[in-house]
């Protein structure tokens, strides 16, 4: 019998959801655990050394630092994996890059100590090494998860859906919630989640990004029925695909005022005054 | 000469957090300061976006806490929009959230902590994990998975998501209960029951093999804060705050929660990037308090349901009124989970938790929401202010970890204190200091509870900077 693929995962900036779902994914298929071998659950000093034929990678580059982790790790696996929005959009962390960054590291670490954690605008992973494929969302579903690793295994190259969420929720028999008068961007955003938070109750806010060619002009039209201002389709469009519209630049699908804040050209005295620090619970 | 071993986690992201041990000249513990920074800049992301954005935003803080931010933050948002919400959205809330400190405790307790009491703080740390324990007691490995699952499957069940679900929303819930997830809910109730009953037997069993541990793991007397319900009941989602002195005595039966900044101040400390919290009228540093399950049952005057009372009045037997070491907070976490259990069944038996009216909708009809919830590691505050339109212009968020930070340090100095000697870094040192901070159950460690164990970079350095010693731990 040949031996067990190797499997490492590697996280960057994120809250680690993706992994934690992971773990929930191997509780209830166990047998997963017969076919490869895990040889890396987290960031590691050793990395190096280790030897892995695929690697998932979840969360965004927001450091130099962080390139050249990512560059080991493209060196040493056969196949790397964007695992969740934050690796393979730029997620809610790339929310960030609408202010100037000194501006961000000064209102986060305060003036005097901004140089001990540089950081950068947030990119995908994808920005800095090939990634052969990405598993999306905030976070990722456990069943796709499985699935794609089961295609890889079988040496099939994953391709994700090509159409839109609203696919998926007509056969979950949703009534569609922008005909309810609740903002939903299931007509721009990639399927595969099987529509789960809108069947839950609440529309889609794009955390697997944009569909292939999808209609924003038309998007926009809808969401401006349902009352919605310019700044908040902004909002709307720009919650895990900043990075994605800031690549579009002048194209991206945006109001004058949210154009302008796509590149960290945002003023600083936009909102309130800086504070000194933040802490997480 | 003076030195400095640092100990250094490697956590997750931007940001890092570690350890450092400063000895004195004959190689004594001088201070000990434990440095958490765990930033990605939250409070600015959120600036200029739509209040209703903000409990699924905010709940993209953490892959573990992603219910008690979106509460904390749906709680803030129904203030702006001046709403009260349906009673069935708020018990419908409260149960998931109860679900949420069950697989969070139970994550903490069998995961992470339980290998160090079942296979010893000296044995090998490759072994000394959840895989380690399932060879070795794997009745209790499987314990662990399946009452992490029940928290887990409540939320994946009612939310559709286990990890950032939108179903928390301003107003209320997404979407109603359906009668047959509520009876799936309720098999698997017993279950659940026997696990922590049977956990308590043991761990109360085996609580006099710890007794170094309960004397030296942050064992110390300071005020406790947390919500109580209006009749000083544990309260996990919605009350009044509490704060109670280290003899038992009431300072503050209980604020509301619009006021917390009359009684919470927050000193900072040029050597990390977190604030410490200390109770305001006492001042800073003596203004020291803890959150968390510890800190919850010694602040109320009755769990409130039967099973868990039952289990209290022994806890709170233990030394005789306050219990002090934090060694337990594991107790605490198993007593915890009994009360949850027993509180979601009384929920899902009340006949309104089918009623379909679940959600409020309205504008933003106020300038400020102020939401405070008990995550499973402590008192939650989410502050937010917001223009005419409904845009967020300002945020605060005082989280569990947080308001334990003073007493962390302390806790890791009193363990440095019995432990470290000499000028050597001993692996029974690394594993205390480990131990310490675990039974905080700080969220730093979201990487912690994914994996078993902290990976700790420990460096002895001279006051010149030259390294004379180093352990990695990966």
């Amino acid at each position: 019998m040949p031996a067990k693929p190797k499997i490492a995962f590697f996280d960057f900036s994120s809250c680690e959801g993706c992994q934690l779902t992971v773990i929930d994914a191997l509780q209830t298929h166990l047998g997963l655990l017969d076919q490869v071998e895990i040889v890396q659950f987290r960031e590691a000093m050793t990395e190096k050394q280790d030897t892995y034929q695929i690697a998932f990678v979840e969360g965004s580059c927001t450091r130099e630092a962080d390139e050249d982790r990512l560059r080991a790790i493209r060196k040493q696996a056969a196949v790397v994996v964007a695992l969740g929005a934050c690796a393979h959009l730029g997620g809610v962390n790339s929310m960030k890059n609408r202010w100037a960054i000194g501006n961000v590291q000064t209102y986060v670490y305060g003036e005097k100590n901004k140089e001990t954690y540089p950081s950068y605008p947030a990119r995908p992973i994808s920005a800095v090494i090939n990634v052969d494929a990405a598993i999306p969302g905030c976070p990722i579903d456990r069943f796709e998860f499985l699935h794609i690793v089961q295609m890889m295994l079988q040496g099939r190259v994953p391709k994700l859906p090509d159409y839109p969420l609203c696919v998926e929720c007509k056969l979950s028999e949703n009534a569609c919630l922008n005909t309810l008068g609740k903002p939903c961007l299931g007509p721009i955003t990639r399927a595969g989640c099987n529509a789960i938070c809108t069947t839950y109750g609440d529309g889609c806010e794009g955390c697997r990004g944009f569909a292939p060619e999808p209609n924003f002009e038309y998007m926009r039209e809808i969401l401006r029925g349902h009352g919605l201002s310019e700044t908040e389709i902004d909002a709307r469009f720009t919650m895990f695909n900043h990075y994605q519209l800031q690549q579009m630049g002048e194209d991206a699908p945006l109001s004058p005022e949210g154009l302008q804040s796509l590149n960290g050209e945002l003023p600083t005295s936009t909102f309130a005054a800086p504070k000194e620090a933040e802490g997480h619970g | 000469m003076t030195k400095q071993i640092v100990i250094d986690p490697i956590t997750r992201i931007e940001g890092h957090s570690k350890i450092t041990i400063q000895l004195d000249d004959n190689g004594r513990v001088e201070d000990a300061r434990f440095h958490v920074t765990q930033y990605r800049g939250f409070e600015r992301f959120c600036e200029g976006r739509p209040f209703y954005e903000m409990p699924s935003l905010m709940g993209r803080i953490c892959g573990i806490c992603t219910i008690s931010h979106e509460l904390a933050s749906a709680k803030a948002c129904d203030e702006i929009m001046a709403v009260q919400i349906p009673e069935t959205a708020d018990m419908l809330r409260r149960i998931v959230n109860l679900a949420s400190v069950i697989q969070s405790h139970a994550l903490s307790f069998f995961y992470l902590s339980s290998p160090d009491f079942l296979l010893g703080l000296e044995s090998d740390p490759a072994t000394r994990n959840i895989f380690g324990l399932a060879q070795k007691h794997p009745e209790i490995a499987r314990d662990g998975v399946r009452l992490r699952r029940f928290g887990q499957e409540i939320i994946e069940w009612m939310a559709g998501k286990r990890v950032h679900p939108n179903w928390i929303v301003p107003g209320g819930v997404g979407s109603p209960l359906e009668p047959e997830v509520r009876d799936r809910i309720l098999e698997t109730i017993p279950e659940a029951y026997a696990i922590v009953q049977h956990s308590l037997d043991w761990f109360k069993r085996s609580l006099e093999n710890y007794a170094d541990e309960i004397r030296t793991f942050g064992n110390f007397p300071t005020l406790f804060m947390g919500l109580v319900s209006p009749t000083g009941g544990l309260e996990l989602y919605d009350g009044s705050v509490r704060v109670v002195d280290e003899r038992g005595s009431m300072l503050v039966p209980g604020f509301a929660p619009d006021s917390y900044q009359e009684y919470i101040g927050e000193a900072v400390e040029p050597w990390t990037f977190m604030k410490f919290p200390y109770y305001k009228p006492v001042g800073y540093p003596d203004g020291i308090y803890r959150v968390g399950p510890l800190a919850r049952l010694n602040i109320i005057d009755a769990c409130g349901t039967p099973q868990a009372d039952q289990e209290w009045a022994e806890f709170r037997q233990l030394d005789r009124g306050m219990n002090f070491s934090s060694f337990y907070f594991h107790y605490a976490r198993l007593i915890e989970c009994l009360f949850a259990i027993e509180r979601l069944e009384q929920h899902l038996n009340d006949p309104r938790i089918l009623d379909k009216r679940v959600r409020a909708y309205a504008g933003p009809n106020s300038g400020e929401g102020i939401g405070i919830t008990e995550a499973p590691r402590g008192t939650l505050i989410h502050h937010y202010r917001a223009d005419s339109q409904g845009r967020i212009t300002w945020s605060n968020l005082v989280v569990a970890t947080t308001h334990n930070n003073l007493a962390m340090n302390r806790g890791v100095k009193q363990v440095a204190h019995r432990y470290v000697e000499g000028d050597r870094l001993t692996e029974g040192m690394l594993n205390r200091v480990e131990a310490v901070i675990r039974t905080f159950d700080p969220c730093l460690s979201c990487s912690t509870h994914a994996q078993d164990r902290l990976a700790l970079h420990v460096e002895l350095v001279s006051p010149d900077g030259e390294m004379l010693d180093q352990i990695w731990r990966d």
